[in-house]
């Protein structure tokens, strides 16, 4: 291995730990907000530093500081079994995190003959330790709900197992249709199959190719993240909070954050199986590659509006009406943005402006095309978080038979269905 | 009695409706469409700012902290009847009644508190004064304090505060 491949690897490894665990704060935030204004209220608006409060996202922060100053409390009748109640959250944070390493943000990245994979873990077999990795999360919920000598903790352990049992065999037969489809169980190739096109012109995501797959399997980790409205493994209003009843301070900030991070592992393969990851529609890499500098002159030409557009957006937003005595400061942060929001449209202009000039096939164009891919990957992981964050505040929490019913009485047939005519198709085309 | 049965109909089992999809994709139209209207302008938002923003929908009859009202010499109503304790549910009136010695009436409380932690602000004392010598319509409805003897208010207190809507009529 050269020192470029090495220095390729280490970025890769710290942009997904970033892109997994810097989520969590702004999801945190993100639904706080997202649900109080769904309910037109206004959410945590206040916290700052300086008087900076980005919205509030510092809210988060803070909220962190102060669960891990908490008291560690265990209750005293698990006795022995301590360290196994401390584990259990591990497990199911670390299974959420690891889940998310072999997602790749962005193309192989051609580096003097070298070819290197934009992905933390870079494996060939992305989706089979998806699915290995991915549910040994429910083991850290099991491990705590039975821990606890509770009731409570142990329905919803017992919950959370059953839902996962029923619907892990619809999420595997869906993406086994997937993979018939795309021939590969690299997430990388499945990226680059859906770079094509289907009948012409639409473009060949997943979700217009399959799209009964990607309803099961979508649906199918709604349920794998215990997300509502399959959130019946923590029911508050019939068995407390479920499987971390007895857990507090830092142990329940993992479970509670291992469900972002879970979230988010599955926004990140939702997109890349069923939304072309990576992938602008209509253009694949190469086609990225050739005419980057027509590209990168779209962005040069678009930049200025969307910036100016946010910047208005911010001088009319935030603001508080006329009627309360003091702005805590956010007429100076507003200025302040919108002069740092302005240098980097102008940094970013200038870059590009240089890359479009420079000869085809240059290092530059190839880095600049990564680091657009990680950006629309980026971009489409949070349209799909906050995605996720509106179907939670929308849906009423299914009954838990009603979970067990959709599970076994509608998507386990349709899954195995859609297998059945996946197969024809496939070996259709192919003779 | 027959006339009076209700058949309400049974939804959702239609091929529609069993569907659940549109459904959905029907309630996340609204809750998406409440996001962006918010998104777009933060200050539609109905919220108040509470601290630095006071409501202003409160009304006559809203019952807020309590006070003693004054006779027209300015000397305090009240005879210390013990009516609004008796009639306290929440058993938060503290009364010593003493002779009145100024002529004007007979008796008069030497201490009269309330404990607001204590109370429930039910009203039911404003109802049972005789005398029109306890309100609720100062229109406080917060009250702070360090300690619990903060929230103990003395007569003092209580005849110092003022009616937010003038002092013709109780209301409350």
């Amino acid at each position: 291995m050269s020192t470029l491949a090495v220095v390729v690897t280490l970025v890769t490894i710290v942009l997904a730990a970033l892109l997994a665990l810097l989520m969590i704060p702004v999801l945190v935030w993100l639904e706080r907000r997202v649900c109080g204004l769904i309910q037109d209220r206004l959410g945590p608006n206040r916290t700052n530093v300086f008087g900076f409060r980005f919205g509030g996202v510092v809210q988060s922060f803070a909220d962190v500081i102060k669960l891990v100053f908490k008291e560690e409390y265990y209750p005293a009748h698990i006795g022995k079994g301590r360290w196994l109640f401390m584990l259990a959250p591990m497990i199911t944070f670390a299974a959420a995190l690891l889940a998310f390493m072999v997602i790749p943000f962005a193309d192989d990245l051609v580096l003097s003959g070298e070819r290197m994979k934009i992905q933390a873990l870079p494996v060939e077999y992305g989706i089979l330790w998806y699915l290995a990795i991915g549910s040994v999360g429910i083991i850290g919920m099991i491990f705590g709900g039975w821990m606890s000598h509770n009731k409570y903790s142990l329905l919803g352990a017992l919950r959370a197992a059953s839902q996962m049992i029923s619907y892990e065999l619809a999420l595997g037969l869906g993406i086994i249709s997937m993979i018939l489809t795309y021939g590969t169980i690299d997430f990388n190739a499945m990226v680059q199959w859906q770079s094509g096109t289907v009948l012409g012109f639409l473009p060949a995501w997943g979700v217009l190719v399959q799209p009964l797959a990607a309803i099961i399997t979508i649906v199918a980790l709604f349920v794998e993240t215990n997300r509502a409205p399959f959130s019946v493994a923590e029911g508050e209003s019939e068995i407390v909070a479920g499987f971390f009843t007895e857990f507090t301070a830092m142990k329940f900030a993992m479970y509670f954050m291992g469900e972002y991070v879970a979230m988010n592992t599955a926004s990140a393969v939702i997109i890349t199986m069923f939304f072309g990851g990576y992938q602008l529609p209509w253009l694949s890499t190469e086609a990225l590659t050739t005419h980057f500098s027509v590209v990168a002159w779209a962005i040069v030409v678009l930049l200025p509006p969307a910036v100016w557009l946010f910047i208005r957006w911010m001088r009319k937003n935030n603001t508080v009406r006329p009627t309360v005595s003091t702005d805590w400061g956010r007429h100076f942060e507003t200025k302040v943005l919108t002069y740092v929001l302005i240098g980097m449209a102008v940094i970013i202009d200038l870059i590009l402006i240089y890359i479009s000039l420079l000869p085809e096939g240059a290092t530059a164009t190839t880095i600049a095309v990564t680091l657009l891919q990680i950006a629309i990957f980026v971009a489409k992981l949070m349209a799909f978080n906050i995605f996720f964050i509106i179907v939670r505040w929308t849906l009423p929490r299914f009954r838990y038979d009603q979970v067990q019913w959709l599970g076994w009485r509608y998507l386990l047939p349709l899954s195995l269905l859609n297998i059945f005519i996946t197969a024809i198709v496939v070996v259709g085309v192919a003779s | 009695m027959t006339n009076r049965i209700k058949t309400v109909p049974r939804y959702g089992t239609a091929a529609k409706e069993r569907l659940y999809l549109p459904a959905i994709f029907e309630g996340l139209k609204i809750t998406a469409k409440h996001l962006f209207v918010n998104v777009g302008d933060i200050n539609s938002v109905e919220t108040l700012e509470y601290p630095e923003e006071q409501p202003t929908d409160i009304t006559p009859r809203y019952r807020g902290l309590h006070r003693l009202t004054h006779r027209e010499d300015g000397s305090i109503r009240c005879v210390a009847c013990f009516m609004c304790a008796t009639a306290c549910p929440a058993q938060c009136i503290h009364i010593v009644a003493t002779e009145r010695t100024d002529g004007i009436d007979e008796k008069m409380p030497a201490h009269f508190s309330i404990d607001t932690l204590e109370c429930i602000f039910c009203g039911y004392c404003v109802e049972a004064c005789p005398c029109d010598a306890i309100r609720m319509d100062t229109g406080i409805f917060s009250v702070t304090g360090k300690n619990r003897e903060d929230f103990v208010l003395q007569k003092e207190q209580l005849l110092a505060h003022k009616s937010a809507f003038g002092e013709d009529t109780s209301r409350a």
